[in-house]
């Protein structure tokens, strides 16, 4: 008999991805997170910003504009000339960012096709996000597990804080998110989209802008069963018999994608971004699309 | 059981097979188990499967499988034996097991010694001895009976022989076991021929107190090559079977010492003919390669003929007039020759300067070619022993020289000599020496390259002669004869007119005088060589024949063959029939050297015996096994059934796939052989069509009636003219059809001219010209009768009636007179009439109909082409040429311009057979541009 296409695996512990996850982030540039939208945030980081404000480093010499404050005059510039200059600082600030991963049972399957469950792989794509913040500086949490944290180290801190943290199964309140904020949220999805929605509402009125990474297995999306199965859902233990799996295959396709479609919209409306990560690609192929909305100024959205 | 040979073991076993239906019910209600599968995505899944499925059936097939599964297994419990044997040996004593393992026992020896083997099994099975007497090979003057077992035994190392069966002294040594032994039972294993001594072998038999069998092979195959000769045209041998051989077609085939394939014949063996002749034509250069002769499938030693040295070298023996001049060898008559025919031939010199002497003695030596280097007159003993010599199929091959030049009438000349020689480019001469003209067609030097820088400078003249002409092989370029030659009896004389050495023309120092002799010498038969000496040669064996007639390494017991002054060698135990010698020089030793008859033995001598027919075909064969193991494939495949249906077998489907392709393909490897065979048969009987395959021509039907006929081939080759001039189109010559048996797949138009005389074609000509037409073909049908039918000549006239007559077998759809935007007006020209020398009638093509998207177009398409086409204006009258390629006929009325339209009708109607709807389709092209804003 050949063994089934599915499989549970072991739950990792995010001390085993952390080291995947620096592998992953030591391959990604410095991590520059669009700062817009944090003009009040007083935080002050170590990346400067490529525009004057506040900081420590020289940015630029104008001239001073009448009623400006006096004591931002360089009178050394100044005396160069008939001119008076204020000399500019680069503008350096942090940026909050909260992390989630979903460690439901679900989150544990792989299949043969994965290299990795979706749990391990959300873990290693969190871990490395955060090690990639981390190096720019940026204040980095784990909802429902730690409270923001300033480090070169945060990543690490975050491993320790989530080993001695309840496994989370469910997407969190939110309630220690503030204004101007980035969630990224890595899960399946697969809760009925309802309580999803609710969810996610509830962290976008507090001001946070998100980002969705759904994982799938490629199992879940190309539903390659043929003959008669049996199929039992890892949360609830239900079970189902199909017939002919084959012939199921392309109503479900339409349907597993007619979710995924509906989450993306979702995510729009609110002004999130939806990346759709296959445990089967790379990780750096997530990584990569979440640092390019992290960094992206959205058009039109000043 | 049903007609078949079979019995059952345990036949009450069979009772089981009424628990089949049982199987089938159980079977029907176990569904196979489903697959588990976790799955996280259940809850998009659910909204799919709305309810529980009802359990799955096993599928019928897989019912059927398990349930034959079962049935054979029921089977092989049973014991079915296919061919129960019976019991054959009865009373007791030992048996005596006579067997000829002969050169005719080769092919079916597996057989053979499968009785033998069942009836030793069978006499241990009694607890009798046996005494295995083989006639062939025997040297033992008498046998123990020794236990079955030992027998067994022995018999596994008994091979067939490459020999012939010795049955006098088996009848000896079997009346010594007789004596010794007293056997109970005697089976006589025999290979059917009837030879010196089988006779007393029968009575022998007869003579044992107790059972007689006799087994008799069927021996209808049964061929052996008796003797090959190598003559000068070809290499000639015989086929020599059994008198009342039914007629067969052999193969006959030629190795060289490497073992590939050199000729291949293919021998028609008519019934009732013993001896049949087969002969391989090839160029003496490949036939003097050939080593074995052997008769496909054969597969017995005495179908093979061995062919050494003396099958290719001839053996050429030197006279000279001149004593030789040991010190200025250059000046020797007779070095040149030598040189020159030492690559291929044997020469021995004449070891006597007496003509007189020599010419008998090298006779004696069995020469096959005489080379007399300038000698005039012959001693009259010489003369007549030469003379009978070339009667009897010697080569005497003459150089001229000053002797012969001054020589009184010679007899032994192939033409009459002018006295004295011709002496070209002298101080004395007006002329030059002159140069060798190039070989006429039918003189055996033809092919060769004349040699350009051979001049002659002295000859001698031929008297004219009316048949000098004919013996003429060589001439110069004035014409006068250089090589003559004439056929005496079975042999030649040939004349060389200049000498053989340098001093009358530098010919013999030529590398083309190589080639001429050689030619020459292979004109002569061959005769085989003899050692020569008195003392006797040991040859080593080299390559010796098995019972197969295979060629196998000498074995230990093979022994150096003997070749003694004055006696043939003979294949004996220890000299079988091979190659002796070395690689470069062997000697062959056949079974058969000529004069063989093959006789079967008389059954009605026999007296008492049993008699059994044929060998190897009541074999036992237990199907147990078999049936397991069909059940055990059934098994398998009920397993990766059953894997399947669960899905299992996901990472195997491609494998499965790949092998299907692989048993497709090995399939039609299998089958393809035949097809490709077929066609080339085909191809080989019909070569006319394979030429009609190659280039595109115009056909007519050949009515019978000669008129009609010579008009549709002028008139088609003036169309054919016509269309190479103006257009692409270069159609090969036209040909005229016999429509019952030409194929008629590879013409695009058939012209088919209707003749009141002409006969009526039958249904089965019908029916090829149906499915012609209904391939594609378009047949244009002509009943020349405008001018003479009424209104127009449709309905009444002969013709007409005729062709109603011949359509009557065909499968006509509806017709309908060329509409003028039908593709035919426009197909090249541009035509509103399509006239012939009469310029009336309509042509009628198949009905389009009507369509009313297309009523805007300029030409109707319809799919295809009309496969019918009807006119009534005599086309081919109108385009018929003579040789000088002038119209044949005038056209009615008499105007060029209708000639003129009749080409063009005729471009149209090949255009439009050749090129379909592709016009219809080419007059949209101003439309398309318009849309295009062009």
């Amino acid at each position: 008999m050949v063994p089934p296409f599915g499989s549970r695996a072991t739950r990792e512990t995010s001390r085993e991805t952390m080291a995947r996850a620096r592998a992953r982030a030591s391959l990604m540039p410095d991590l520059l997170v669009e700062a817009r939208r944090v003009a009040n945030n007083v935080f002050a980081g170590w990346h400067g910003r490529r525009k004057r404000g506040v900081g420590e480093d020289f940015w630029q010499f104008r001239p001073y504009v009448t009623g400006e404050n006096l004591a931002a005059i360089d009178w050394r510039r100044s005396a160069r000339d008939d001119h008076l200059y204020v000399r500019d600082r680069e503008w350096q600030a942090a940026h909050m960012v909260w992390l989630w991963v979903d460690e439901s049972p679900s989150m544990l399957f792989k299949s043969s096709l994965a290299t990795v469950s979706k749990q391990s792989r959300a873990l290693v794509l969190a871990f490395a996000m955060a090690e990639l913040l981390a190096r720019s500086g940026e204040r980095l949490g784990w909802l429902g597990v730690s409270k923001p944290i300033v480090s070169r180290h945060a990543a690490d801190k975050l491993a320790e804080a989530l080993l001695a943290a309840p496994v989370q199964t469910e997407i969190p309140d939110g309630s220690t998110v503030r204004n101007f904020s980035e969630v990224i949220l890595f899960s399946d999805f697969l809760q009925p989209v309802e309580d999803t929605v609710s969810k996610l509402k509830e962290i976008a009125q507090r001001g946070a802008r998100g980002h969705l990474v759904q994982l799938v297995d490629p199992v879940e999306d190309e539903f390659p069963y043929s003959g008669r199965v049996e199929f039992s859902d890892p949360e609830t233990g239900q079970k189902l018999t199909a017939g002919n799996a084959r012939a199921l295959r392309e109503n479900y396709e339409t349907l597993f994608s007619d979710h995924s479609r509906h989450l993306r919209s979702i995510a729009e409306s609110l002004g999130w971004s939806y990346t759709l990560h296959h445990t089967n690609r790379l990780a750096s192929d997530a990584l990569i699309s979440l640092h390019m909305y992290l960094m992206h100024t959205r058009r039109g959205a000043a | 059981m049903l007609g078949l040979p079979i019995a059952f073991a345990y036949p009450w076993v069979l009772s089981a097979l009424i628990l089949l239906p049982v199987i089938w019910w159980l079977l029907r209600l176990t569904p196979p188990k489903p697959q588990t599968e976790i799955f996280p995505p259940l809850a998009i899944l659910a909204r799919l499967i709305t309810k529980e499925e009802t359990p799955a059936k096993s599928p019928w097939w897989l019912t059927l499988l398990r349930l034959l599964l079962a049935a054979f297994v029921i089977f092989a419990m049973s014991g079915p034996v296919l061919n129960p044997e019976e019991a054959r040996l009865q009373g007791d004593g030992p048996v005596v097991v006579v067997m000829d393992n002969g050169w005719a026992s080769g092919r079916d020896w597996d057989d053979r010694k499968q009785a033998a083997r069942t009836l030793t099994e069978e006499a241990g099975e009694s607890g009798r001895s046996v005494v295995l007497l083989l006639t062939a090979g025997l040297q033992a003057e008498s046998f123990n009976a020794v236990a079955a077992d030992t027998a067994l035994a022995v018999l596994e190392g008994v091979d067939s022989l490459p020999q012939k069966p010795d049955h006098a002294r088996a009848a000896s040594v079997l009346r010594q076991i007789i004596v010794d032994d007293g056997p109970g039972s005697v089976v006589f294993l025999a290979d059917g021929l009837d030879r010196p001594g089988s006779g007393e072998l029968v009575s022998a038999i007869s003579a044992v107190d107790g059972q007689h069998i006799i087994q008799l092979p069927g021996n209808e195959n049964l061929a052996i090559i008796d003797q090959v000769r190598n003559d000068p045209d070809a290499l000639i041998g015989s086929i020599v079977r059994l008198p009342d051989s039914g007629s067969s077609l052999v193969e006959v085939t030629a190795f060289d010492n490497k073992g590939l394939t050199i000729a291949r014949n293919r021998v028609d063996l008519p019934a009732d003919e013993i001896r049949t002749e087969f002969r391989f034509s090839e160029p003496v250069e490949l036939r003097n390669q050939i080593v074995r002769i052997t008769v496909e499938d054969a597969r017995n030693a005495g179908a093979v003929q061995l062919l050494d040295e003396s099958y290719r070298r001839r053996l050429v023996g030197l006279i000279s007039g001149e004593a030789a001049d040991l010190a200025q060898p250059l000046l020797s008559p007779l070095y040149y020759i030598g040189k020159a025919l030492s690559p291929f031939s044997d020469v021995r010199e004449a070891g006597d300067a007496n003509v007189a002497a020599a010419v008998p003695d090298l006779i004696g030596q069995g020469v096959s070619a005489l080379v007399l280097a300038d000698i005039g007159n012959l001693p009259e003993e010489a003369s007549d022993a030469l003379g009978a010599w070339v009667e009897n199929g010697g080569m005497l091959i003459r150089f001229a020289g000053p002797r012969l030049a001054a020589a009184s009438d010679d007899d032994l000349l192939p033409v009459r000599l002018r006295r004295g020689d011709r002496n070209l480019g002298g101080a004395l001469s007006w002329e030059t020496p002159k140069p060798v003209a190039p070989f006429e067609n039918g003189s055996p030097f033809f092919g060769l390259e004349p040699p350009s820088e051979v001049v002659v400078e002295r000859q001698v003249l031929a008297l004219q002669d009316i048949e000098l002409q004919q013996r003429t092989w060589a001439i110069l370029e004035d014409g006068t004869p250089l090589v003559t030659a004439a056929k005496r009896g079975a042999g030649w004389i040939v004349l060389f007119h200049v000498s053989s050495d340098a001093a009358w023309s530098n010919l013999p120092i030529s590398g083309t005088f190589v080639e001429m002799l050689r030619r020459v010498v292979n004109q002569s038969r061959s005769t085989g060589v003899n050692s020569g000496s008195t003392e006797d040669i040991r040859l080593p064996p080299l390559s010796l024949l098995n019972g197969q007639g295979a060629f196998v390494p000498p074995g230990p017991e093979a022994a150096p063959l003997v070749l003694s002054e004055g006696v043939v060698p003979t294949v004996k135990a220890e000299n079988p029939p091979g190659l002796y010698g070395t690689e470069d020089g062997f000697t062959a030793l056949n079974l058969f050297t000529g004069g063989e008859t093959l006789a079967r033995l008389d059954e009605a001598s026999f007296g008492e015996a049993e008699i059994v027919n044929g060998y190897g075909i009541q074999e036992a064969f237990r199907l147990k096994p078999w049936l397991l193991a069909a059940a055990a494939v059934l098994l398998l495949l009920d397993c990766l059934a059953v894997l399947w249906i669960s899905g299992s077998l996901r990472p195997l489907r491609g494998l499965a796939r790949g092998a299907g392709v692989f048993l497709f393909v090995t399939s039609l490897a299998l089958v393809s052989p035949d097809i490709a065979s077929a066609q080339s048969d085909a191809v080989d009987e019909e070569g006319n069509d394979f030429s009609s395959t190659l280039a595109t021509r115009l056909a007519y039907v050949m009515t019978g009636v000669s008129e009609v006929d010579s008009i549709s081939e002028a008139g088609l080759t003036g169309l054919t003219r016509y269309i190479s001039s103006r257009t692409a189109l270069e159609p090969a010559a036209p040909i005229g059809l016999d429509l019952s048996q030409d194929e008629l797949a590879f013409y695009p138009l058939i012209y088919w001219p209707i003749s009141v005389d002409a006969e009526l074609p039958d249904a089965a000509t019908m029916a090829r010209v149906d499915a012609f037409m209904k391939q594609g073909g378009s047949i244009l049908f002509d009943t020349r009768d405008q001018i003479s039918g009424i209104l127009g000549g449709t309905a009444s006239s002969p013709e007409a009636q005729r062709l109603q007559i011949i359509l009557s077998g065909l499968d006509i759809p509806p017709l309908e007179p060329v509409p003028p935007d039908h593709v035919l007006t426009k197909a090249f020209y541009l035509l509103s009439s399509f006239p012939g020398r009469y310029a009336g009638g309509d042509l009628w093509v198949e009905a389009i109909g009507e369509d009313e998207a297309q009523a805007d177009r300029p030409a109707r398409s319809g799919d295809g082409v009309s496969s019918i086409l009807i006119t009534s204006n005599d086309m081919a009258g109108a385009w018929a040429v003579d040789e000088l390629l002038r119209p044949m006929f005038a056209t009615i009325p008499p105007d060029p311009s209708q000639r003129e339209m009749s080409f063009r009708t005729g471009v149209n109607l090949i255009m439009y057979a050749m090129t379909g709807n592709y016009k219809a389709d080419q007059v949209h092209i101003p439309a398309l541009l318009e849309r295009l804003g062009q």
